[in-house]
């Protein structure tokens, strides 16, 4: 697959502030690249550079193969961008708004009639369609904000955490809508903080922390840099010095928590711990009331690279 | 994609509330008001000359074009505007102190003055007819002074000189006598609203700004990802605006003219030509300060409103401080759109001569052309610092 982006050790600062520090990323054709990271990690001004929004101190970066810049209109013509804030105009409909920014790409008129209308079924706003956008909730005003930025069919497109805000609903709606534009052929980029999404969605992840690029690859390459296997977790009502000392004994266990009556054993190898753990329970006469077991997350990750939480 | 941007801009114009009612529904509703309040002066058959007192000191009797002039104004007939008392400075402040008249005129450094104890459309009445009948008096002696000196080393004939001056000066201004007089004073607050309802039109080209450009507004971002060039963003909004703006203030001159019966001159070309030059100048200067202001949409237009409304005052708004500031600040009215717009509409009422006219018109063009160039140098940044 060849690379549809290209970023060579771009550099940005806001004064004396590095919001990305000497990044370099590819983006594979076809594929969706996560770039998750806490709030300011430097995704959204990334993103900004790479579409030629925003004066950067250093770097290149190209896209199809062509220098990005401001006038690179053909270049421009493929992308689609669904920006972090809601972007639309109060005074037209959501036919409307859809059809104007449709417009700024496609000039053919019944060409266009066609895309507003596939955005509209893609987004699930087909029943909206003449409502403007005061009279839609917070969930829908995210969908319509995403029909404008992808209706004219774009080969490339951003998404700058377009789930902020929404409903369980809608933001299935979005996900779902965000996986059949991948599988209609568009590469996508995805901004976000909620490592769940990205866990769903990506084929590939890029973690950034301070304008820096910490780790990189898909899930499981990710997770495996946690040194976590499982994390298994037992409400245990009264629990003495001993019997937590034996938990920590346990073969693979790397580490033991026990805090208000939740106890955390994670283990960093094996494959039938949560068996085992029952087993260890039932033998050693401990009373228990809940149990279950986790596969290592993408805030893991983040916490071993970093020592703090995603959400930080 | 020209004409699709002009489409889509101009029907979120006129669907915005807040921008409909300042640019357009406001000055209706101020039109109307100032029409109910000068209805009495409208109607010459009700209005009825009011008391006012003059110091006839020595100071006064010396400025004799003035005196003869204030004193055919007091005389019985329909064009009687005052009911004159001629008596001492301290008789005067005593009539007024008792509100047995409306104010009193005195000269004081040569100039006449006018003394008012409250403020009120006789007041004003008074004042705006004190103002101009000095100026006319000041040009009458300004002429005859010039044909003096012209004519020194030959015999003077100081009477037949004066004569011409007030002949002059009586084709040039408006006869002070006539009944067009107090209508001046009337004219100017309709012409100053349709310069008001011109510049609050700057909100229009400052809203039309604020989307396409990415480090004002978010719409901006989108816009400047699309693979559409910026100049023709840029043109596409600004024409909207401006068509809004021009068919809106169109629209008011007919509702005044049409409507309300305020006279505007025989000339309906320039009358309309004008308005388009007051309304690219509005929009030029919407672009600029939409530029410039790095702030919400709704501080940017606070901030035209009080440009264009103290731009209202020194043009004569609100009472007759037109002159005022023409004498104090002679240079405000000369770089203010609010103050030429005003007085274009007004040369082109009383004045058969076009000179005063055009002026107005290229200094409207030249400020226009100030702020397109202002604005130019932004707008041809590309990428920004921030976003």
């Amino acid at each position: 697959m060849k690379n549809v982006i290209e970023v060579k050790h771009l550099t940005k600062s806001y004064k004396s502030n590095k919001a990305v520090d000497d990044l370099s990323l590819e983006v594979k054709e076809g594929e969706i690249l996560g770039l998750l990271g806490p709030n300011g990690s430097g995704k959204t001004t990334t993103m900004n550079c790479i579409l030629a929004l925003l004066k950067f101190d250093d770097g290149k970066i190209k896209i199809f193969g062509e220098e990005m810049s401001p006038d690179a209109y053909e270049t421009k013509a493929k992308i689609g961008v669904v920006f972090q804030e809601v972007a639309v105009f109060d005074e037209l409909t959501v036919y409307g708004n859809i059809d104007y920014f449709c417009g700024l790409y496609i000039e053919d008129k019944t060409t266009r009639a066609q895309y507003v209308n596939d955005a509209l079924k893609l987004v699930g706003l087909e029943e909206n369609k003449s409502q403007y956008p005061k009279q839609l909730s917070g969930g829908l005003l995210r969908r319509l904000n995403i029909a404008c930025g992808i209706a004219h069919k774009p080969k490339l497109i951003f998404l700058d955490e377009p789930t902020v805000a929404v409903d369980p609903q809608s933001r299935n709606n979005i996900l779902e809508g965000i996986k059949k534009l991948r599988d209609d052929g568009a590469t996508i980029v995805y901004t976000t903080h909620y490592m769940e999404e990205v866990e769903i969605l990506c084929d590939r992840v890029i973690i950034l922390d301070h304008g820096k690029i910490i780790a990189s690859g898909t899930n499981d390459e990710l997770k495996a840099l946690a040194k976590i296997e499982e994390k298994v977790t037992i409400e245990v009502a009264d629990l003495s010095p001993k019997q937590l000392g034996g938990f920590e004994k346990i073969k693979n266990v790397s580490e033991v928590e026990y805090d208000n009556g939740v106890l955390k054993v994670v283990y960093n190898k094996g494959k039938n711990n949560l068996g085992d753990m029952i087993e260890y329970l039932k033998t050693n006469k401990i009373a228990y009331s809940k149990i279950f077991a986790e596969r290592p997350t993408l805030n893991d990750v983040f916490l071993e690279l970093t020592g703090k939480e995603l959400r930080d | 994609m020209f004409w699709h941007n002009y489409k889509y801009a101009f029907k979120t114009l006129i669907k915005n509330k807040a921008l409909v009612f300042w640019t357009l529904i406001f000055p209706f509703i101020l039109a109307i008001l100032f029409n109910m309040a000068f209805a009495r002066l409208h109607d010459y058959d009700v209005f009825e000359a009011f008391d006012v007192a003059v110091v006839d000191d020595q100071a006064y009797k010396d400025e004799k074009v003035f005196s003869e002039a204030f004193k055919s104004l007091s005389e019985e007939g329909d064009d009687q505007l005052f009911k004159t008392q001629y008596v001492s400075k301290e008789k005067a402040e005593e009539l007024l102190e008792n509100e047995e008249i409306e104010g009193y005129v005195y000269v004081a450094d040569g100039e006449p003055r006018v003394k008012i104890k409250t403020n009120g459309l006789n007041q004003t009445v008074l004042t705006t007819a004190t103002e101009q009948i000095a100026q006319s008096a000041k040009m009458i002696e300004d002429i005859a002074m010039t044909e003096i000196v012209r004519q020194v080393g030959q015999e003077v004939d100081v009477a037949a000189v004066y004569q011409n001056a007030v002949k002059i000066v009586s084709e040039t201004e408006p006869n002070v006598k006539d009944e067009s007089r107090v209508m001046n004073m009337i004219v100017i607050e309709f012409y100053t609203l349709i310069a008001m309802a011109c510049m609050q039109g700057a909100m229009l080209s400052s809203d039309m700004m604020n989307r396409c450009l990415p480090n004002i507004s978010n719409r901006g971002k989108r816009v400047a990802v699309a693979p559409t060039r910026k100049s023709i963003l840029v043109a596409s909004y600004l024409l909207a605006g401006y068509t809004m703006l021009f068919f809106s203030v169109i629209l008011l001159i007919v509702f005044m003219r049409f409507i309300l019966g305020v006279e505007f001159g025989a000339n309906l070309g320039l009358i309309i030509a004008l308005a388009a030059v007051g309304s690219l100048t509005a929009t030029m200067m919407g672009m600029f300060l939409s530029i410039i202001l790095k702030t919400n949409d709704a501080a940017k237009n606070v901030i035209i409103l009080i440009v264009t409304m103290v731009g209202c005052l020194f043009a004569g708004m609100f009472g007759g401080m037109k002159n005022y500031f023409d004498e104090s600040l002679p240079l405000v009215n000369k770089i203010s759109p609010v103050g030429q717009i005003t007085d274009g509409f007004y040369s082109l009422f009383y004045y058969e001569d076009m000179s005063r006219f055009i002026v107005n018109v290229v200094s409207l063009l030249a400020i226009a052309a100030i702020f397109f160039l202002l604005s130019i140098r932004s707008l041809r940044r590309t990428r920004y610092d921030s976003v």
